[in-house]
């Protein structure tokens, strides 16, 4: 049972991450984008590359302490975030922006498919097919509760270090959030864009903000989800399903409620699954979404449409 | 002496060929208030908001301080100190009261704590209910909220529409009154008001505007005691 729960909170995290970027540009653009998890899946493959890239130098990186990996990937990451946000500006500038100036939700919604399969597509072919690890090391699980203990509890530190940073990067997020002055001019242009102009914000500057925030918290979700399991081209689709479950569960446009939602889901998965079986283990989250929606229909911290 | 604020022959609408204001204009100098009036579907409000930069210009020049602004975007006017207030949606409703006032300061580079510490000076209301979130306030609050958000910018002008709608008379002379106060400090105010005769009482200047254009324009007193004014509301006195 702990253990279930361990391995729900690990996933969670990531799913949160994941769902905090896409319920800030839903809350932003007024939009759902289907491309969100190829921004997970480019900063896996972002992070990979810098630390191949290190590792075919020669330079001597061993493992860190208990964990897999050595310094290449702590330095890998933020330029993973910085690659990513490239990217999600690019899409952006090149599709969304054009799309926005005239067409509707629906339109954004089909394009953001279109950039999602050329975006994985493109992982492909650059990166091939077979799936890749940031380290080949054999990490040996902590037993943190002891087998007698509701099962025991068994967590690798890599496992630890991404809980870690997950919460940490949603604290960080929190306060930037109610504490800045861009985060509060993202909550006001998502709560009300012509206001938001006519108090003198500069709106376009504040959806560019949104996209590097949230491709940067997709990217450090895309390296968590690879350094627990694979890193493979279908890495963030296979995370957008739980993403979505996150958001909506969540409230759409609440970044507390997605990243509730995504440990939720996490949770719901990895509790589910023995009940339901492996197969069924995607339906699960629905499952959990379909139970919390029925008692609460704008989600967990959603706001009914008035 | 430049107004604080002239528009000239400005023609905007939401739609490209379906202008609503035809060719409409005034001016206002610091310390003025000009009341904006009309009936329902003049053009009154679609004015103020193509001159704060949410609706469309097709043609026509509007000047703040002498400096033409028309095709700056919106966000630019505020930073140039025109605040906009308007009628509805005019808050940032989850966010706290401070945070709404504290927002606008810090986008418009004014002194922050000082800017906030005098509009809670000038609504001692909102410095008492400064955490809550702003769609909690009642409606009054709401409204002196939305005013002290545009003018803790320290703004050179100040466009409302329609502050007084949905107030009680004696909320509405409380706004009316901070206005007075708001003038008197230097800032040139342009009422939009369905209110005719409060706004007429307040202001110094008004002008009339049917089917987009200004039919009548003048002394406010002048103005109250004119017949034409009620012919103007009731679509008498039309040039064939």
């Amino acid at each position: 049972m702990l253990q279930l729960i361990a391995d729900g909170l690990v996933v969670g995290s990531t799913v949160s991450l994941g769902a905090i970027g896409l319920t800030l540009t839903y809350s932003l653009l007024r939009f759902a984008n289907f491309g969100h998890g190829e921004l997970l899946t480019t900063g896996a493959y972002a992070a990979l590359a810098v630390v191949t890239a290190i590792t075919a130098w020669g330079v001597d990186a061993p493992p860190i302490g208990p964990f897999s990996f050595g310094w290449p990937l702590l330095v890998a990451l933020p330029v993973a975030a910085g690659a990513t946000a490239l990217v999600a500006l690019a899409i952006d500038a090149l599709l969304f922006a054009r799309l926005r100036a005239r067409g509707s939700a629906i339109v954004l919604i089909i394009a953001s498919f279109g950039a999602a399969l050329a975006l994985r597509n493109l992982l492909l072919f650059v990166f091939g097919p077979l799936p890749e690890y940031y380290s080949r090391e054999i990490q040996i699980a902590v037993a943190l509760v002891p087998r007698g203990v509701m099962g025991g509890m068994r967590v690798t530190p890599d496992q630890m270090v991404v809980l870690g940073l997950a919460l940490a990067a949603m604290v960080a997020l929190h306060v930037f959030l109610t504490r800045t002055v861009l985060g509060k001019a993202m909550r006001a242009t998502a709560m009300n864009p012509d206001l938001a102009r006519i108090t003198g914000i500069d709106t376009a500057a504040v959806i560019r903000a949104t996209w590097i925030l949230g491709a940067a918290l997709a990217a450090l979700a895309g390296v968590f989800a690879g350094l627990t399991g694979q890193v493979r081209t279908t890495l963030g689709f296979e995370l957008l399903l739980p993403m979505f479950a996150a958001a909506i569960l969540g409230g759409v446009g609440s970044i507390h409620g997605a990243a509730l939602g995504g440990l939720v889901v996490g949770l719901a998965e990895s509790l589910l699954t023995p009940v339901l079986g492996a197969e069924y283990r995607a339906a699960s989250a629905f499952l959990a979404i379909i139970a919390i929606l029925l008692v609460r229909p704008a989600g967990l911290f959603g706001r009914v449409a008035r | 002496m430049t107004a604080a604020l002239a528009v000239h022959d400005l023609v905007a609408g939401y739609e490209p060929g379906l202008p609503i204001v035809r060719g409409a204009g005034f001016a206002v100098e610091a310390g003025e208030i000009l009341a904006v009036l009309g009936p329902n579907g003049a053009g009154k409000s679609t004015l103020g908001k193509a001159v704060a930069g949410i609706v469309p210009v097709a043609s026509g020049s509007v000047r703040l301080a002498g400096r033409e602004i028309v095709g700056d975007p919106a966000h630019r006017m505020a930073r140039l100190g025109l605040g906009f207030v308007p009628q509805t949606d005019n808050v940032f409703a989850e966010l706290p009261v401070e945070d709404n006032l504290d927002l606008a300061a810090a986008v418009a580079g004014a002194p922050r704590a000082r800017r906030i510490a005098e509009m809670f000076a000038l609504f001692p209301d909102l410095g008492r209910q400064r955490r809550l979130d702003a769609g909690r306030l009642s409606g009054g609050q709401r409204q002196m909220l939305a005013v002290a958000r545009a003018l803790v910018a320290a703004p050179r002008v100040l466009i409302l529409d329609e502050p007084s709608a949905g107030l009680s008379p004696k909320l509405a002379q409380l706004v009316f009154d901070k206005l007075a106060e708001i003038a008197r400090a230097g800032v040139a105010i342009v009422l939009v008001e369905q209110n005719v005769r409060a706004a007429l009482a307040l202001a110094g200047r008004a002008i009339v505007l049917v089917e987009g254009r200004v039919r009548l324009s003048g002394a406010a007193a002048a103005l109250a005691a004119d017949p034409r004014l009620g012919d103007a509301f009731v679509g008498r006195g039309e040039a064939a």
